[in-house]
């Protein structure tokens, strides 16, 4: 190993094919976004340098600050739920002795395999005016029925439900992988020492898992900064934008105003979210010896 | 050392055939791109017209890829006529058609922006102000004079064919087109009510409607165009400029009228003129509501007088905007929302065969005229055909028609705007009116802004 890491033209040589791919289609465009975001541009001619224009418009928009409070719903929503159910299914089928657990194991994964457009339809349609949700409760309750895409308030944690209940299945399977991946004589030894199901899993499984938990919490916050398709197939942003993302932000501002200089202004905030939470959550889930360096560092720069 | 070797060349190997897929078409960027990569771009389905076959000049076959609706039978029918009219007339020209997507013009900026726009696009207003600052639509002044276009259009329909320069950018088909109000007549008569008059008896209907369980007026708020529609029945009764004059910046959505009707567009949601969940239902939904009888009243424009009228046969009509009395719905009478728009079949002007695209436009242009004369029934086209329909105009059409002379003014569509924040601004506002969440103050402050 030693020596194949020592030729350092197989590591250039391996490595350049995905730095080439990774610059040419993430880093330049991710530069350019920032750079346009500082012009007045339809998409089409050459852009003109208006400076922080963009941003102040933006910092003063209505739309902003409903888009930003929209994402923050949509991501904890979406987080919760996906890793709270992921984690209580995972553990369940992981039992040996449960029946059934082939079955729920397909089960549960079956709506990651499903087009969002599909989902999306089918939610449309139980949550539509006299959809089967709004039926079933007209059994119980005639009063209680519910415009759920129509709602100003309500609309955004509706539509967060829907992405939580499609991508569930796939925290799932991330969460069914690291359980499957802990040695059973851990579990062995606490059984012996007389420890419970229940805390054998929180204090075995869950603290081995923090890794999944870490790729986990990525996904479903970023996910959530970034949510666009369901709002526009369910409810195309409305009523009056009170279900409008920073993505949607930019899609309406480049293609329904052709302001694509306002739109990437909007795109860069979004950008910089997502960066901001990447590393609130490293920070978070730094492994122990990285702490303990930090604290070593902290107490030599003391003495 | 020649491990070392060996394992360097099978590393470079990996790196160049990994790096193939990243390389770019060989051909020139000015050149258009063939059909079959346009027709892989997203959102746009495609329908293929027979085998491709090569592009040349030379008199032998030639194939031009057209942008434009294809999705029903008002769109469909045009298009199959002209097709059909095209073998005949031009037997060396193939069309390769790109259904055009619902997506605000979203695939043909990306088109643009990629140097692949098709030879024959369908741009409306918006597309074509935006295109004209990349030049990317072409100037048809010549072809339209050679062609005869301009001859054939009618003087009502002459300034639909300018854009603000001056110049032609389009060939347009539909001529002045009007937002109609249509209502279902059985239902009004079996529940012993008038047709409404003014906003009063439209409050009556409301109540008499709803207590059956019927949906008053059946919108498919999901369009903003149809929200802003409603918004400018109501605002055409106190500002004949409805939303074309806020569009134009001659009014401000702050003034008298148009803040009356923006607070009576609120009074009249509040007591349950639209369906609850209108902000979400789409065409078809609302469309099946009124068709069905489960719905009195449905707003939509003039093309929906054919589909209506085979659905309800007698049962159904349109009526005139109910007014706030008796005085000004007389009066308002003679103005119509709705209005034609400068939008039509354009040209690429880095189109391999770009006058020959322009001659096909024009000639397409006058053959959906002629289709929706003789086969839609629909006279409201931008071109004279000399056609006759093939069957008797319905009743709806001809009460049209005989209204048309005493129409003294029009408004807009949405596509028909010009300033793109204020088209934004007005349907999402309308929007949120129409939910019932947003109040008349909200709507006029943040119209204002856009304005």
């Amino acid at each position: 190993m030693k020596k194949y890491m020592g030729n350092k033209l197989a590591i250039f040589l391996f490595i350049v094919p995905a730095l080439a791919i990774f610059i040419a289609f993430d880093f330049v465009p991710i530069i350019q976004v920032f750079a346009y975001s500082f012009t007045d541009w339809n998409g089409l001619t050459i852009p003109n340098f208006t400076g922080l224009e963009n941003y102040i418009e933006l910092f003063s928009d209505r739309v902003f600050f409903t888009s930003n409070r929209n994402q923050l719903i949509f991501a904890i929503i979406i987080t919760v739920y996906q890793m709270f159910f992921a984690t209580v299914f995972a553990i369940t089928i992981s039992d040996k002795k449960m029946k059934g657990r082939k079955f729920l194991r397909v089960a549960y994964f079956i709506p990651v395999i499903l087009s969002v457009t599909v989902v999306c339809q089918l939610w449309a349609a139980i949550l539509s005016g006299d959809g089967l949700l709004n039926k079933l409760v007209q059994l119980f309750n005639s009063d209680f029925k519910q415009n759920w895409l129509g709602d100003r308030y309500k609309a955004i944690y509706v539509i967060a439900f829907v992405n939580a209940w499609q991508w569930m299945g796939y925290q799932f399977a991330l969460i069914v992988a690291g359980i499957k991946s802990i040695p059973s004589d851990y579990y062995e030894a606490a059984r012996i020492d007389g420890c419970s199901n229940v805390k054998a899993h929180t204090k075995i499984t869950i603290p081995l898992l923090a890794e999944t938990y870490k790729f986990c919490l990525i996904i479903s916050l970023t996910g959530g900064i970034k949510a666009f398709t369901e709002m526009n197939i369910l409810t195309g942003g409305g009523p009056n934008k009170s279900t409008f993302t920073l993505t949607y932000m930019m899609y309406n501002a480049a293609f329904k105003k052709s302001d694509y200089g306002y739109g990437l202004a909007a795109a860069s905030i979004m950008v910089l979210e997502c960066m901001l939470v990447m590393l609130v959550i490293n920070f978070i889930f730094r492994d122990k010896d990285q702490r303990k360096e930090e604290e070593k560092s902290r107490r030599k720069r003391g003495a | 050392m020649k491990k070392k070797i060996i394992s360097a060349l099978a590393c470079m190997t990996v790196a160049a055939t990994s790096l193939v897929g990243c390389t770019g078409s060989s051909a020139p960027a000015d050149t258009p791109a063939p059909a079959e990569a346009q027709t892989e771009t997203p959102a746009a389905e495609t329908k293929t017209e027979e085998t491709k076959t090569e592009t040349t000049t030379s008199g032998d076959k030639v194939t031009l890829s057209i942008y434009t609706q294809y999705a029903d039978d008002d769109t469909k029918v045009p298009y199959d006529y002209a097709v059909e009219q095209l073998k005949e007339a031009y037997p060396n020209v193939e069309l390769n058609l790109i259904v055009q997507a619902q997506d605000d013009g979203q695939t043909l900026k990306t088109l643009a922006a990629t140097g692949q726009l098709p030879d024959i696009y369908q741009a409306s207003t918006d597309l074509i102000n935006t295109f004209r600052e990349s030049n990317q639509i072409m100037v048809l002044n010549d072809v339209a004079q050679s062609t005869g276009f301009l001859d054939k259009l009618y003087d009502a329909n002459k300034d639909l064919a300018y854009a603000e320069d001056g110049n032609i950018y389009a060939f347009p088909f539909s001529g002045q087109e009007y937002v109609l109000w249509y209502y279902n007549k059985a239902l009004f008569e079996e529940n012993g009510l008038e047709v409404p008059k003014t906003y009063d008896d439209l409050l009556n209907c409301i109540e008499v409607f709803k207590g059956k369980g019927i949906t008053p007026l059946a919108l498919f708020g999901q369009e903003g165009w149809n929200t802003a529609a409603a918004f400018d029945v109501i605002a055409t009764r106190y500002a004949t400029g409805g939303i074309k004059a806020l569009d134009e910046g001659s009014a401000s959505v702050t003034d008298e009228g148009y803040v009356e009707a923006a607070k009576m567009m609120e009074k009249l949601v509040a007591a349950g003129l639209y369906q609850d969940d209108a902000t979400t239902t789409n065409y078809d939904q609302a469309s099946e509501k009124f068709l069905s009888g489960e719905a009195a009243m449905f707003i939509n424009g003039q093309w929906y007088i054919e589909d209506a009228t085979k659905a309800l046969g007698d049962n159904v009509d349109w009526m005139f905007y109910p007014a706030a009395d008796e005085t000004s719905y007389e009066a308002g009478k003679a103005a119509f929302s709705g209005g034609g728009s400068a939008s039509g079949f354009a040209v690429n002007p880095d189109s391999e065969n770009a006058a020959l695209a322009a001659e096909v436009a024009e000639f397409i242009t006058e053959k959906y005229c002629e289709a929706k004369v003789m086969y839609r029934h629909n006279p409201l086209v931008a071109l004279d055909t000399g056609k006759e329909p093939d069957s008797e105009y319905p009743a709806m059409m001809k009460k049209l028609s005989d209204t048309l002379p005493t129409i003294t003014s029009t408004t807009k569509f949405t596509w028909g705007l010009t300033n793109s924040t204020f088209n934004d601004a007005i349907q999402s506002e309308s929007q949120g009116l129409v939910s019932g969440q947003f109040t008349a103050d909200e709507f006029v402050e943040n119209v204002a802004d856009a304005q």
